[in-house]
Parts: structure tokens; C-alpha cells; sequence
């Protein structure tokens, strides 16, 4: 019987699937994969970290996917809802999802809009605990219109409303085997969290917890044709050396996820010529920030605050622009980041659409450029070599936290920095002091009682609207504030605010790209944050592991059911 | 004999309660937050949720007191039920929960028991083995050169950490030789010829390793034992009875020499089940001491508790059992 | 004293030494001589006391004379066999014949074994007899040591020093020896027990016929017991005589010192009596002096002495001395 249900979904498939029915299901053996860190729960809702919910990500699936270019891909849903096709209403306060009539659960029944009201209801329940709570930010109520159509209304305008069930964070999962485990009962319902009943590519065929998920392929995938892999194991365990060499050097693994691995012994294992190191970059950026602000200890309470005045002569952007100009970022990446960065001119890097050309003259140093730009403004080396003007030197106290990567970076920025006649003092200050957020201590990030510090910063999904949104005029930290705000060059522009405000406005992903783009431009043709590294997610993969991208937006093994063998 | 072992059964339950409520006090104190290993992008209210909803940050005197009632009350009642001897309401178990993984601790050790005993328990079973007969003769012929490779050996065993050891055999067997596998499966089925030789062949290597290190450590108090034994007067009375040196060394010596031995064996047990951290992590055996790891790591403070509260039991346990035993061998002691 | 005329043991020129080792390679860098050269002979019946302090070598001495110790030369007759010969087969089938009773009694009975089981031992290796036959042999020996027959399945550490002392002397005629080296039997013992014991083994030989060498640092003990008593003194017998010769007229210096030692049981006499007391150490007897190995604490030591080692002559009728002074 099910055979011919299966086989009448195939027929069905074939026409809308005619590209992806080259394989067959099941028909490429196991697949093996290797997390360091080992899986404790396969219900994203209640996981405690990354690899639960990419172990989950193969049996349950949200109503759309990022790709690992930064777009979404309908899943569960059978388009994108936007303006455009009348998915996201006008007021930007409501989305409407259209449900795929064709999907079943892995036990048989099928999948409905009901499914998706009880998954966001799930979720929100207050005594669930629910860690992606941050998802359905806002969401006021989740209706089902009728059987495969959700209506999500918000309470503000959202001009991004792809939060709830877009990503392997926010699943769908099923309310027949939930139904019992809202709120406090969630973590009772231990046959469900560690045997979610899924509408994915694969079904748990054993979960051992903080060990191994054994997994097959689901009978009533929505796709006949995959996944291509008839069984799956996801063992943790171990360290990231150990999965790494066990994909790179003895072959038993296929693919090893969050490769940490300093760069000269994956160079070595990578000789072994099993497999590769691939690599994606989402959007942390380490970079610079410049204080605008005059951080002498002389000014006492009003330190590193707009009213205390400006720098006395980071607040000239020749200086700022010379500092960039003399780094060499192709260095820095070669020697503390390998595969695990790249040279970025831009705080907002990706996903692609957002990503601006405008700034790349800086990927190539040019001290040259640098030290004439200072000439120009007047800033002529005295007697030691260190440029000065007007009785000011150019000495710069440089901070950061803790940590031999960010010390081997400073050490090399001094060098390049010393070639322009700049002085550089280095400080490092642990990272519990330098990010927490203590009143009292004045080494947080947030006081930057500096001139330069260095740090890396990203954004959830890919929309960066709040990410972009750091550096409006409101941001800024200061004693008003209890120096919370993220804005920390103190960086203040009317031309800026309002682009942020438009932002907030725009629901055109072509246009809010645009307008992301601009702020990104501005930011960095001002020279406020300096970008230095994109910093990615690597992973190992074996050469007999076809059809695999790194996916830097959503579950590494999101698109798990696309990967094949090859010999 | 047994009104000792039963005084000291009964000594030993104030002792625990004890040792429980300092590991509870301990894990309370220490730094670490369940939710720390969630990404940095889900923000502090949504933490604050999860936290509450885990019930960590209850009053210590409350938690403490919910621990022991899932320990001695609740998780007994639930065995029993698996057993068919319902009491009460068997809907009614707070077991106690794991923060990581929302299950139950209990479920998550017993999972583990099966590789630990078959990696652990049988390294400590060959350690023994092997340890034995080269402690017996690396005494009895002291300084020859079976006795200095014997002793280099050990040292070697001893001082070189497992997870060298370990990362050598892999980085020779697995990677160059491609003998054995580098990690463990712990999902294997002994049901088949084939899925036998597969099990040994992947327990060789944390066996060998964890075996090594056991053997080392034996080996030289089975030869310090002998040495002491070897030059006792009783033996040469033995000798001067005209028994043969196989029944001098074997007889006499050898069961004298075993007495503290076996104390040390015994004591050696609980170590078995605490597991051999390093050695799982490296080939990822994934038994008991990973799981402590890992709980340790994710701040999952149920699940060491239990743990910890576990191997306190078997510590104390198998203490008893080493006296219990000492006075057995020893007919010099009496505990009545 | 016809009783006495048969050679049982005769000792020739043995010596013991043991080697040092030292450094990386544990090269042998030279030996402690703990016996350097003995010869005498046991009667057969009769008792002989070895005396001396102790680390001169007597205990050593006397294990040698079972062959516990290897000899590093000389000759040792039992019998007329030289035993030092046999090959360890050959000497297990002589070993129920010479036994020894050692100094402690709790170290000398193997602690995880029953006095049956102890006594026994030695008829499971070397005789044939049934377990019935066993168990009345053993009931028998304790009878002989004057312990209670129902004690064969307790365990030694149950019983007094005196008491396992016994044990250890039935465990040794368990096998109807001839020949018993008592390695300070009593020294381990409080000193109301000594005299039972000392006693009891008296006693035996007489019943049994046995022959003993008889090891101890007691003088007065010595004299109790042995017919013959020899002196030793680091590895080498100073003098051998008669009991009676050797207590009346001493010839060796030493001997005379060791005599005067001994306390008279009158005050009067005690208070007037003159003491000879030896200086400095005993030499170590890894590097014993050059000539007579007591020249170096001798109070009548001259010239020759230093120089020339004093051989084992006879003075007297059976009275041996090995000193170049003595008369």
C-alpha cells in the first residue's frame, strides 16, 4: 500500500522534481557524520546549543530554508510570502503562508495548518522555555485560514516577518505527538524530544543522547527521489581535531562539522587527500572601532562621551583612513585564521545582495597612499619617527579581549601601523570583564576608555536591519544610558538615522539592500569601523561526499536530503 | 564478619547524605549557566525563560531536597514499576531530569553502563592479567633484564598520559595502517560473527591504551608486594622444607603477596565507572565519563550530581568490599 | 662421649659472600664476606653453640649449613655428600633430613596458612601418606612440642610467641630430620618462655637422637645447651672448644671479652670483677682489615697482627684458637 502511495507521489513529483529525481531514495548507503560536540536533544524548541538543532534539521523542517547564498527557499510553504504576492499585508503587520497540500508526517498522517498554529503556540507558551522565543518576537496570534494557509499577525510593523518558521531554528513540529508537552510538561514528553515525528528527510532510527543519532530516510519524504542516503549517523564526541583528521585522514567519516583546528595541522591532514576543508562565511566581522570620542582620563565622568569632545585626532578622518590604509588584512587572515577567514572591507559582508563593492581598494595595503595622505593633513613625523601636528602626537592605546588570536593580530597592526609614524600601545583585558556588562569596571567594551578596540560582531538570519541599526545617534553609549548601546565610535549622522528609519519602512528586499548597502558605505568611507577579517564556519567533507555547500544561515545540514555519493 | 559489614552498610548512609549535599553545595556555588551554550544571537529575557523553566536558581534547601526525593524515592518507585511492582500512583515520578538533554539521568547512565564495562571494565580485566605475572616474575628475578624492561615498561605505561598514547595508536593503526577504527560505534549489535570481530576491533585500541596504563600501575605493586614477601623468613622455611620453587613462589608468596593487591584492585572498581574520561574522549567511547564531561561542560547539574553521587556510593562500596575482602584473605584480621 | 665420635656435618674452608652492586649498570663492585672461610665439624648428637654479635655472620653461617645460601666456595659434607654440590633435585631429597628452627617465629609460619596445614606441607612433598595418616602425624608433633591437638586448623597469629615458636619446631621434626640448625630460637622470646623452650628442645634431642647447631648471641644460654661452642667473629670461628674449655680457660682475646661480659648472678663477685671492654666498631665486612680480622679492636694486638691472617690452630685437645698469642 504504501509502496503504491509512494509511487503515485512519485508520478506526481516527477513533473515539479524533474531535475532533482536523478537518484534514487536511499540508494547511496550511510552517510556518516561527525559533530564534536555531541547531541543532547533532537527538539530544536529545547535544545541547549547549535549542533541539537542542526541534528534536528534532518527530521524536522520549517515552512522555508535559507540557502547557503542568503535566500530563502520554500520548504513546508509552496512560495515566499511578500508584498508582492500578497503574502505580507501592506501594514507589513501580518504574513500568510501557503502550506504545501502534498506532505505528510514520517508516521503517515498529514500535515496541516493546524501543525503550524500549535508549533508557534508551543513555542510561546511561557513556562516552555523555548529557546527561539526570539523568533516569534512580536507575533500576536498564529491562525489557521483554512487547512494549508497561516496567517502570523504581528504587533508592530515588521518589514522582515520571516522570523517565526523560516530556518532550522523554528521548525515546524507535529501537534499529535506534542500536544501533551506545552509549557512546564515540555521536557517530561522525553519519548517526543528524542524521537520528533518530522516532515524531513530522515527519521530517528536510534538517538542515544550526548552520543550518537542514528537516522533513516523518511518513507514519506516530501521529494521521492530523496534523500539519496538510506541511513545516517551523527556521532559526537571527541574534539574538533579528532572529527576533522577522522573525515581529512582515516576516511570514516564523510563530512565534520565546526572544524577548529589551527591552520599549519589541517594543512597536514588535508595532505592525506581524503577530503577537503570547506568554508562559508555568514556575517561576523572582526574589526576596529575608532573612538570619535576623547577617552583622556583628564576629563573624568564625561571620558569617552560626545560632551566630553571630540578625539584629538581620531576625530580626523585622514588619520582614520590612513590607519586602514596600512593594514595588511591578507596577513592577518594567513596567520591567525587560515580557512577560517578572509579579508573583508566592509562591516556588512553578506548575504550577497548586501554585500558592497564600494570599499574594496582596502584588501591591498598601501603605506605609501597612507603616509602621504598625513602629509597632506599635517600630521609631519617629529624627531622619533611618530607623526605629530600642533603638539599632538599620534599615540594610540589599542584594546581588546584576551585571547592569543585577537594578541597575534594586535601585535602585527602595531608593525604595520609603526611603517605610517603611528604609536601604538597594547592592551588586552579578559573577555568576561571586557564584555560584561559591569557599571563599575572600566574596561567594557561599551566604556572603550581607549582609542582603538578590537572585536567581532554578527547578526542573526540574514537581515540586517537591526545589525545596521547599531550606529544611529540613540546608540551611543554613555553614563545617561548606563552605557548601554551598541554604537561604539560614537558615531552620530542625521544622514544615517534617517536611512535607518527608512529602513524600518521598506519591505523590498531590493531595496532594503540598497539602503543596507548605503549605510554600510557610509560607515566605512568615514572610517569609524576599520573591517579587518570575515570570519567563517568550516567544516570538513570527504571527496566521496557530493553536492554539499556550507551553509552559513541556517543548519549546516539543512539541505542534507540533496547530498549524494560520489566515487 | 557480617555485623561489621552490616555496621559499616549502616555508617555508610549518614556519610553519603553528606558527601551529597556538598556536591550539591559545590555545584550550586560553581559558576556555569545551563543556557550557556546557546548562540550568542538569542538574547538575555529568552535565557532568563529558559532558566526559569528548567528550575535553576530554586532555593538550595528546595532543589536539594526535590534532588534526594528523586534519588531515593522517585527513581526506585519508577524500577520498580519496570519491574511490575507498582506503589502508588506510577503517573506520578518526578524522575530526575537531565537540564541538557530534558530526559532522565538514570536512562542516560544506564545507556552508558554496556561500552564503559566493555571498554573500561575489560582494559582494567587484561591490565590485571597482564599486570600479575610480570609483577610475579619481575620480583622474583629483581634487577634482571625481564625485570628492567618490566619496569621501563610500566614507567612508560605511567607517566605517559593516555591521550598520547592514544593519539599515537590512532595516528599508526588507524591513519597509517588503517587496522582498526578510530572511533568508537556504540550503536554496534553483537549478533553476527562479522559484527564480533567488528566489536574487537574496535575496542582494541582504548582497550590497549587504558590496559597499559592499569598494567603499569599493578604490575608494580604486584612486584613491591613480592620483593617484601620474597624475603620473609616463612619463605625461607618453605624453602627448607624441600618445596619446590614453583610451590614456594606460587603458593607461599604468591597469596601472601595478593592480599594487598587485591585490596588495591578492589579499591580500583569505582574508577572503572567513573570511566576513563580522556580515553572515551579520544575515541570517542562515549561512556560514563564522557557523559560527565559533557555534563560538566553544559552545566548540567542534575546529571552530575547523580553522577558524582553515584561514584560516591560506589567509592564508599567497594571500599567496604576491599576490607571485606582484606579480611577474608588475611586470617590475621578479624573486624568482630 | 662414644655418642659423639660420628661426623655428622663437616664444614670446610665454606664461605658466603654477597655481592655489591652499584651505578646505572649495577656492576658488581666488590662483596660483603659474611662467612669467609669455616670449617668445623657437628657430631652426630651432639649440640654445637655458634656464638657471636650479631652481623658476624653466625645466622648466615648457619644457612648455609642447610644450603639456603649458596656457598661461594668451600666444601659441606653431610653425611659424607658434599651438599653444595647437589643439583637442586638431588638436594630437595636430602632437605627432610636437615631442618632449621628460625628467630621469629611469627615471620617463620606462613601467615595465610593453619598450624595443620603448616606442619603438613612437608609430608605432602616428600612422603606418601594418607590424609589420615598425615593428620595423626601432625597431632602427633604437637603432642611432641606440647600443644594442644586441636589447634592443627587455627591460624599463627593466634598464639603467643612461646606457643608458634613450638609450631615451628614441630613443623621442623615433622619430617624426622637429623640435623637442626636453631637460628636464634629464642631470642624473639620473653625470657620466662626461653627457658621452656630451650628446654623442650633439649628434650627432643635426647627422645629423637637429633643433632643441632645452635645459633645464639646468649652466652649463658649457649653454655645450657651446647656441648661444643664456636666463636665467630666477622665470617671467620676465632675459637672452638669444649663448653667446658671455653668457658673456664677463653684463649681468644676475644672470647675473653665476650666472656667477661657476661654478668655473675652474685653482686659481690659482679662488683669486683674486670670487665674488658672492646673499642671502636666491627669492621665492615665488605672491607675486612688486613691479617686478623679483630686486630682492629684487639687490646693485646702487635705488629704480626696487622699483617698476617692467625690460622685456626689447635691449642689444646680440642680446643681450637685462632690467634697468634694465644698459648
Amino acid at each position: 500500500m504504501r509502496k503504491l502511495k509512494t509511487l503515485i507521489m512519485a508520478t506526481a513529483a516527477a513533473s515539479t522534481f524533474a531535475t532533482a529525481a536523478l537518484a534514487e531514495r536511499g540508494s547511496d548507503g550511510n552517510l556518516n557524520i561527525a559533530y564534536w560536540q555531541a547531541v543532547s536533544i533532537l527538539n530544536p524548541y529545547l535544545s541547549g546549543g547549535t549542533k541539537d538543532i542542526e541534528a534536528s534539521s534532518l527530521i524536522l523542517d520549517p515552512l522555508a530554508n535559507y540557502r547557503p547564498d542568503g535566500s530563502m527557499e520554500p520548504a513546508l510553504a509552496t512560495e515566499i510570502p511578500t508584498i508582492e504576492n500578497g503574502g505580507v499585508s501592506e501594514d507589513l503587520k501580518s504574513i500568510t503562508w501557503k502550506l504545501r497540500d502534498d506532505v505528510v508526517w514520517s508516521d503517515g498522517t498529514p500535515f496541516t495548518a493546524a501543525d503550524v498554529v500549535f508549533s508557534a503556540n508551543y513555542c510561546l507558551h511561557p513556562e516552555g522555555g523555548c529557546n527561539a522565543a526570539s523568533n516569534f518576537a512580536d507575533v500576536e496570534s498564529v491562525e489557521a485560514v483554512d487547512d494549508h494557509t497561516v496567517k502570523i499577525n504581528f504587533s508592530v510593523a515588521k518589514p522582515f516577518p520571516y522570523g517565526p518558521f523560516v530556518g532550522a531554528t523554528a521548525p515546524v513540529i507535529q501537534e499529535a505527538q506534542f500536544k501533551d508537552c506545552m509549557g512546564a510538561k515540555a521536557p517530561e514528553c522525553t519519548d517526543a524530544n528524542f524521537g520528533p515525528i518530522g516532515t524531513g528527510p530522515f527519521v530517528v532510527d536510534e538517538f542515544r543522547a550526548n552520543d550518537v543519532v542514528t537516522y533513516k530516510a523518511n518513507e514519506n519524504y516530501r521529494d521521492p527521489a530523496q534523500p539519496a542516503f538510506a541511513t545516517v549517523v551523527l556521532k559526537g564526541g571527541g574534539d574538533s581535531a579528532s572529527t576533522t583528521r577522522s573525515v581529512l585522514e582515516t576516511g570514516e567519516f564523510d563530512y565534520a562539522w565546526n572544524v577548529q583546528v589551527e591552520p599549519e595541522v589541517l594543512a597536514q591532514m588535508q595532505a592525506a587527500g581524503n577530503g577537503e576543508i570547506i568554508a562559508a562565511f555568514g556575517t561576523s566581522v572582526e574589526r576596529l572601532m575608532v573612538n570619535l570620542t576623547n577617552p583622556d582620563p583628564a576629563l573624568g565622568d564625561k571620558r569617552s562621551t560626545v560632551e566630553g569632545g571630540p578625539h584629538p585626532f581620531l576625530s580626523d578622518k585622514a588619520v582614520r583612513q590612513a590607519l586602514s590604509m596600512a593594514i595588511d588584512r591578507d596577513i592577518l587572515v594567513e596567520v591567525g585564521y587560515g580557512p577560517n577567514g578572509q579579508v573583508t572591507c566592509n562591516v556588512l559582508p553578506a548575504p550577497e545582495i548586501y554585500a558592497s563593492t564600494a570599499n574594496d581598494a582596502c584588501k591591498t595595503q598601501d603605506i605609501e597612499g597612507a603616509n602621504k595622505l598625513l602629509d597632506e593633513a599635517g600630521w609631519m613625523p617629529g624627531p622619533d619617527g611618530i607623526r605629530e601636528k600642533d603638539g599632538v602626537r599620534l599615540s594610540i592605546l589599542y584594546q581588546t579581549s584576551t585571547n592569543s588570536v585577537r594578541q597575534g593580530t594586535q601585535a602585527l597592526v602595531k608593525q604595520m601601523w609603526q611603517e605610517i609614524g603611528v604609536e601604538t600601545e597594547l592592551r588586552n583585558i579578559d573577555a568576561g570583564v571586557f564584555f560584561g556588562g559591569d557599571q563599575s569596571s572600566p574596561d567594557t567594551f561599551q566604556k572603550f576608555f581607549a582609542d582603538i578596540e578590537m572585536y567581532t560582531n554578527n547578526f542573526d538570519g540574514t537581515d540586517p536591519e537591526a545589525y545596521m541599526g547599531n550606529w544611529v545617534c540613540s546608540e551611543i553609549p554613555s553614563p545617561a544610558n548606563q552605557w548601554i548601546g551598541n554604537n561604539m565610535p560614537r558615531f552620530c549622522s542625521e544622514e544615517y538615522d534617517a536611512l535607518s528609519k527608512e529602513m524600518g519602512k521598506t519591505a523590498s528586499i531590493e531595496k532594503r539592500a540598497e539602503l543596507a548597502k548605503k549605510m554600510n558605505d557610509m560607515l566605512m568611507q568615514e572610517y569609524v569601523m576599520i573591517p579587518l577579517i570575515h570570519r567563517g564556519r568550516v567544516s570538513a567533507k570527504s571527496n566521496a561526499l557530493g553536492n554539499v555547500t556550507l551553509n552559513p544561515w541556517d543548519s549546516e545540514l539543512a539541505f542534507a536530503e540533496e547530498w549524494t555519493r560520489v566515487e | 564478619m557480617l555485623n561489621y559489614t552490616l555496621r559499616r552498610l549502616l555508617f555508610a548512609i549518614p556519610t553519603l547524605l553528606v558527601i551529597s549535599f556538598i556536591i550539591f553545595v559545590i555545584l550550586d556555588l560553581a559558576p556555569g549557566d545551563p543556557t550557556g551554550q546557546l548562540p550568542l544571537t538569542i538574547p538575555a529575557e529568552v535565557r532568563a525563560q529558559i532558566r526559569e523553566s528548567l528550575g535553576v536558581g530554586e532555593p538550595i534547601h528546595i532543589a536539594y531536597f526535590k534532588w534526594l526525593r528523586g534519588f531515593f524515592v522517585y527513581e526506585p518507585l519508577y524500577w520498580l514499576d519496570q519491574m511490575g511492582l507498582t506503589i502508588g500512583d506510577p503517573a506520578d515520578r518526578a524522575r530526575i531530569i537531565s537540564y541538557a538533554t530534558r530526559g532522565p539521568v538514570f536512562d542516560l547512565i544506564l545507556e552508558r553502563i554496556p561500552q564503559t564495562l566493555w571498554v573500561v571494565g575489560l582494559s582494567y580485566v587484561f591490565g590485571i592479567l597482564i599486570a600479575l605475572p610480570i609483577g610475579v616474575i619481575s620480583a622474583y628475578k629483581q634487577y634482571s633484564w625481564f625485570d628492567q624492561l618490566g619496569t621501563f615498561i610500566s614507567m612508560v605505561g605511567f607517566s605517559v598520559p593516555t591521550f598520547f598514547t592514544g593519539l599515537l595508536m590512532i595516528v599508526i593503526f588507524s591513519v597509517q595502517l588503517g587496522w582498526f577504527p578510530s572511533v568508537y560505534d556504540t550503536t554496534l549489535e553483537v549478533n553476527s560473527w562479522e559484527s564480533f570481530i567488528k566489536q574487537v576491533k574496535q575496542m582494541v585500541m582504548p582497550v590497549a591504551v587504558l590496559a597499559l596504563y592499569n598494567a603499569s600501575q599493578i604490575s608494580r605493586f604486584m612486584r613491591a608486594s613480592m620483593l617484601d614477601n620474597l624475603t620473609q623468613d616463612y619463605v625461607r622455611t618453605a624453602r627448607a622444607k624441600g618445596m619446590s620453587e614453583k610451590v614456594v613462589v606460587l603458593t607461599h608468596v604468591l597469596r601472601n603477596s595478593l592480599i594487598p593487591v587485591v585490596t588495591v584492585i578492589a579499591l580500583g572498581v569505582p574508577t572503572i565507572f567513573s570511566g576513563a574520561i580522556i580515553t572515551e574522549q579520544i575515541f570517542r567511547v562515549n561512556g560514563l565519563g564522557q557523559l560527565l564531561i559533557i555534563g560538566i561542560q553544559g552545566s548540567d547539574f542534575p546529571l552530575v550530581q547523580t553522577l558524582t553521587f553515584i561514584f560516591a556510593i560506589l567509592i564508599v562500596l567497594f571500599n567496604l568490599i576491599a576490607d571485606v575482602i582484606y579480611g577474608i584473605l588475611d586470617p590475621r584480621i578479624r573486624y568482630d | 662421649m662414644t655418642k659423639h665420635d660420628q661426623v655428622l656435618v663437616k664444614a670446610q674452608n665454606v664461605k658466603v659472600h654477597f655481592p655489591i652492586h652499584k651505578g646505572i649498570f649495577r656492576r658488581q663492585v666488590g662483596s660483603v664476606k659474611a662467612v669467609d672461610g669455616l670449617s668445623f665439624e657437628i657430631r652426630k648428637g651432639e649440640t654445637l653453640g655458634l656464638v657471636g654479635e650479631s652481623g658476624c655472620g653466625k645466622s648466615t653461617a648457619g644457612r648455609a649449613m642447610l644450603r639456603l645460601y649458596e656457598l661461594t666456595e668451600g666444601q659441606l659434607d653431610f653425611e659424607g655428600v658434599d651438599i653444595a654440590k647437589l643439583n637442586p633435585k638431588e638436594l630437595r631429597s636430602v632437605r627432610p633430613r636437615m631442618q632449621m628452627i628460625f628467630q621469629d617465629p611469627q615471620a617463620c609460619l606462613n601467615p595465610r596458612m593453619t598450624v595443620g596445614s603448616i606442619i603438613a606441607e612437608p609430608l605432602d612433598e616428600h612422603t606418601n601418606l594418607s590424609t589420615a595418616e598425615k593428620r595423626e602425624k601432625v597431632k602427633g608433633l604437637l603432642d611432641a612440642v606440647g600443644m594442644n591437638r586441636d589447634y592443627v586448623n587455627r591460624y599463627p597469629h593466634e598464639f603467643s610467641g612461646g606457643q608458634r615458636q613450638r609450631i615451628g619446631i614441630a613443623r621442623a621434626l615433622a619430617l624426622d630430620p637429623d640435623f637442626i640448625v636453631c637460628d636464634e630460637p629464642i631470642a624473639a622470646l620473653d625470657v620466662s618462655i626461653q627457658a621452656q623452650v630451650v628446654n623442650l628442645l633439649q628434650d627432643i634431642q635426647e627422645r629423637m637422637g637429633l643433632t643441632y647447631l645452635f645459633i645464639s648471641h646468649d652466652l649463658s644460654m649457649v653454655r645450657h645447651i651446647a656441648d661444643r661452642v664456636a666463636v665467630m667473629y666477622l665470617g671467620k670461628i676465632v675459637e672452638l672448644a669444649e663448653k667446658r674449655d671455653l668457658y673456664k680457660t677463653p684463649k681468644h682475646p676475644y672470647t675473653q671479652a665476650l666472656l667477661s661480659a657476661v654478668p655473675v648472678p652474685d653482686p659481690e663477685i659482679e662488683a669486683k670483677r674486670e670487665h674488658i671492654v672492646l673499642k671502636g666498631d666491627v669492621p665492615s665486612p665488605a672491607n675486612p682489615p688486613k691479617g686478623c680480622n679483630f686486630c682492629t679492636r684487639c687490646p693485646i694486638a702487635i705488629e704480626r697482627c696487622r699483617t698476617e691472617e692467625p690460622e685456626l690452630r689447635e691449642l689444646k685437645k680440642g680446643q681450637f684458637v685462632a690467634c697468634h698469642l694465644a698459648e
